[in-house]
C-alpha cells in the first residue's frame, strides 16, 4: 500500500484533532503549575466530570446547552476544590500535593460511579456538525473538524490574552518570578485563582468536546491523566509554548505511530518522554530560561 | 540512616507473631489474604527503600514487579528452567533493569523523577501488552510453584505458601536493613538530604542511586515472582502505573522512610480493602478520602504518627520541666527536598 496524498491529509487532520484536545487539557494544568508550582493530578478527573455533565445536559437540553453548561459546572467543582483543599495545600511540598490530588482522583472515580453508574454514556453529535465535509480532497467528519477549529480558536484567544492584555502580562510575570511579581503589587494569589478557574473551565470544555468522540466512562479521567502529563512534561512544566508544542508532538507521534508502526506505537510516546527527560530534564520549552 | 528503635522492634515482633498466628489458625480465605498482605508488604518495602531513604518517588515499581513475574513465568514455562533457577535468573534480570532505570533517572528530581519513572514503567507495560510472546491482554497461565518436596514441604498448600511468603518478606526486610546500614546505603540517605554536598565529598551520586534502585527493583521482583506463583497466573495489569500508585499510597498511609510503617500500611490497606469491598463497591472513594486525610493531617502516615506520639510521651516522662518539642519527621524533610 502506497500512502497517497489523501492518506497523509487524513492522518494529519486526525493528529491535529488529538493535539487540540490535549491542548485544551494541558494548558490549564501547565499554567497552574507555572504560576503556583501546584501539581493538580485531579485535572483529568475534572475532564471526566465535564464529559458526564455534558452527556447528562445534552440528553435534556441538547448539545449546545451542554457545551456551555459543562465548563461552568466543572468550574464550580474547581471552586469547591480550591476553597476546600487546594488553598490549604499551597504551603506544602509537591509530594503532598501529588498525593492529595491522587486521592482526589480515586474519590472522583467513585463519585462519578455513584452519580452516573458504571454503564458508559454516549453523546450524540448535534445535527449541525454531523456528517462529513470534504476538505482538500478528503472526506472528514465535520465534528472532528469542529474540534480542530475550536482548539485553534482557544489557542488564538489565549495567545492574544497572554501576549497583549494586562492580565496576560501579569500571568506571564507570575510564571516568570512569582515572588518578584508579588513585590510589584500583583496579587498572585488572586491571579492564581482566576487561572485555576479558567483551567478548570477548559478541562470541562475538553470533556464536553471529547464526549461524542469517545465513550463516557468513569475511568476516562484516569486514562487521560498520563497523556496530559506527558504533554506538559515534554513541553516543559509551566510553559505556554510548551503546552502547544507538547500537544502537537503528542498528537502527531500517537497518530502517525499508530499508522506507520502499530507494533511500536504505544511504546513510542513513552520512549520519547524518557528521551526528553534524559536529554532536557526541564522539557523542550522550559518556563524559565 | 535507618535505626531500630524499641518501638520499631516491638511493632515488628507484633506483626511477625500476628502473621504466624494467622498462618496457623486462619481458614483458606484468611490464608489467601495473608499471602496477599505479605506480597504487597514486600513491594512497598522495595518502594520505601528508594522513596523514603533515597528521595526517589518511583511510579515504575509495579512494572518492575511485573518484570519479575513475567521473567519468572517465561523462564519457568517456556525456557524450561527449574523454578529455583528461574527465580534467580529473573531476580538478576529485574535488578539489572532497575539499575539501568535508576542510572538514567539519576539526574532528574522531584516531579520530573516521578514522570521519568512513570514513562519507563508505562513503556514496559505497553511492551508486554503488545509484543508477542507475553500473552497480551490474557497474560500467562500455568506458572509453577517451586518444588520443595525434597524438604517435605508442599507449596501447593495455602498455609505453607503463606509461610513461604513470610520467609521471603523477612529476607527482604533483612536485605533492606543490611543495605541501609552499608556504606552505599548511608551514602544514599546522604544524597537524599543534600546531593550537592555528597557530590562535593566525592561520591558518585548516580552510581549510588543506580545501586539502590537496582536492589529495590530486585525486591519488587521478589514480590512479582511470589504474586505469579500465588495466583499461578500473571496479567499485564500488574504493570500498569496505577499499581505503582497504589503501592505509593500504601507507603504513605503506613509512614514513608520507616520500613516498619509501610508493612503496617500493607496490613491496613488489604484488610480495609476486603472489609470495605464486602460492604460497598466504592472502595476507591474510601481509600481516596483516607489518603487525603492522612496527607492533610501532616503526620508521616499511621506508623509515623504513632512514633511521634510515643517519643513525645517518652520525653515528657524523662524531662517534665522542658516544654515538649516534637522533632521534625523524616516525612517533612523529604517534602522540603523533593
Amino acid at each position: 500500500m502506497a500512502p497517497d496524498f489523501g492518506f497523509w491529509t487524513l492522518q494529519t487532520l486526525n493528529a491535529l484533532q488529538l493535539s487540540m484536545l490535549m491542548f485544551l487539557l494541558s494548558i490549564g494544568l501547565t499554567v497552574i503549575f507555572g504560576l503556583m508550582h501546584f501539581v493538580n493530578l485531579a485535572h483529568g478527573a475534572l475532564y471526566g466530570i465535564g464529559a458526564y455533565v455534558a452527556a447528562t445536559v445534552a440528553g435534556v437540553a441538547g448539545y449546545w446547552a451542554s457545551f456551555i453548561l459543562a465548563p461552568l459546572a466543572v468550574t464550580a467543582v474547581g471552586l469547591v476544590l480550591y476553597t476546600g483543599l487546594i488553598r490549604r495545600m499551597r504551603k506544602s511540598g509537591p509530594m503532598a500535593q501529588v498525593l492529595v490530588t491522587f486521592g482526589l482522583i480515586f474519590a472522583f472515580l467513585d463519585v462519578t460511579r455513584i452519580v452516573w453508574g458504571d454503564i458508559p454514556l454516549a453523546l450524540e453529535v448535534p445535527d449541525l456538525l454531523s456528517g462529513r465535509t470534504s476538505l482538500v480532497g478528503v472526506e472528514y467528519p465535520t465534528y472532528r473538524l469542529f474540534i480542530i477549529i475550536l482548539g485553534l480558536t482557544v489557542l488564538a484567544a489565549l495567545a492574544l490574552i497572554l501576549n497583549r492584555t494586562q492580565i496576560g502580562a501579569m500571568i506571564r510575570a507570575g510564571v516568570d518570578n512569582d515572588a518578584m511579581a508579588s513585590c510589584l503589587g500583583i496579587n498572585v494569589e488572586k491571579l492564581f485563582f482566576v487561572v485555576f478557574c479558567i483551567g478548570c473551565g477548559l478541562a470541562g470544555l475538553a470533556g464536553a468536546v471529547a464526549a461524542p468522540v469517545l465513550s463516557v466512562t468513569p475511568d476516562m479521567g484516569l486514562h487521560i491523566l498520563v497523556p496530559t502529563l506527558i504533554v506538559i512534561v515534554i513541553g516543559g512544566l509551566g510553559s505556554l509554548k510548551g503546552a502547544i508544542w507538547g500537544s502537537l508532538i503528542f498528537g502527531f507521534v500517537q497518530t502517525f505511530g499508530a499508522v506507520l508502526a502499530p507494533q511500536l506505537s504505544s511504546m513510542l510516546i513513552y520512549g520519547l518522554l524518557a528521551a526528553v527527560l534524559v536529554i532536557r530534564p526541564e522539557g523542550l520549552f522550559p518556563a524559565r530560561g | 540512616m535507618f535505626r531500630h528503635t524499641p518501638l520499631r522492634y516491638a511493632t515488628l515482633i507484633l506483626l511477625f507473631s500476628g502473621a504466624v498466628f494467622q498462618a496457623f489458625t486462619g481458614d483458606y480465605y484468611g490464608l489467601e489474604i495473608l499471602s496477599e498482605i505479605l506480597i504487597l508488604a514486600i513491594l512497598v518495602l522495595a518502594l520505601d527503600l528508594v522513596a523514603g531513604f533515597g528521595g526517589m518517588i518511583s511510579l515504575c515499581h509495579g512494572a518492575l514487579m511485573g518484570a519479575g513475574a513475567y521473567g519468572f513465568a517465561l523462564l519457568a514455562t517456556q525456557a524450561g528452567l527449574s523454578p529455583a533457577v528461574a527465580i534467580i535468573v529473573a531476580l538478576i534480570l529485574v535488578g539489572f533493569i532497575g539499575c539501568i532505570i535508576g542510572a538514567i533517572c539519576a539526574r532528574s528530581h522531584g516531579i520530573y523523577f516521578i514522570m521519568a519513572t512513570l514513562a519507563f514503567g508505562q513503556m514496559g507495560y505497553s511492551y508486554v501488552f503488545d509484543a508477542p510472546g507475553f500473552g497480551g491482554d490474557d497474560g500467562l497461565t500455568g506458572i509453577p510453584r517451586p518444588d520443595m518436596s525434597a524438604l517435605n514441604i508442599d507449596l501447593g498448600d495455602s498455609q505453607t505458601f503463606a509461610l513461604y511468603c513470610l520467609a521471603a518478606l523477612c529476607a527482604a526486610y533483612g536485605l533492606v536493613v543490611l543495605f541501609l546500614n552499608s556504606g552505599v546505603g548511608r551514602s544514599l540517605v546522604g544524597v537524599m538530604h543534600n546531593e550537592v554536598r555528597m557530590r562535593a565529598l566525592g561520591s558518585e551520586v548516580w552510581k549510588i542511586k543506580a545501586i539502590a534502585f537496582g536492589i529495590s527493583g530486585m525486591i519488587a521482583g521478589v514480590a512479582g515472582i511470589l504474586l505469579a506463583q500465588h495466583s499461578m497466573y500473571v496479567s499485564p495489569s500488574i504493570m500498569n502505573w496505577t499499581v505503582s500508585g497504589e503501592a505509593l499510597v500504601v507507603v504513605i498511609l503506613g509512614g514513608l522512610g520507616t520500613l516498619v510503617g509501610p508493612i503496617v500500611g500493607a496490613v491496613v490497606f488489604v484488610v480495609l480493602k476486603h472489609q470495605v469491598s464486602a460492604l460497598t463497591s466504592y472502595w476507591h472513594l474510601v481509600v481516596g478520602c483516607l489518603l487525603i486525610a492522612v496527607v492533610m493531617s501532616g503526620s508521616n502516615g499511621i506508623f509515623g504518627w504513632v512514633e511521634t506520639q510515643w517519643t513525645r510521651h517518652l520525653k515528657q516522662r524523662q524531662s517534665p520541666r522542658l516544654a515538649p518539642r516534637s522533632e521534625p519527621t523524616s516525612h517533612q524533610e523529604t517534602v522540603k527536598d523533593a
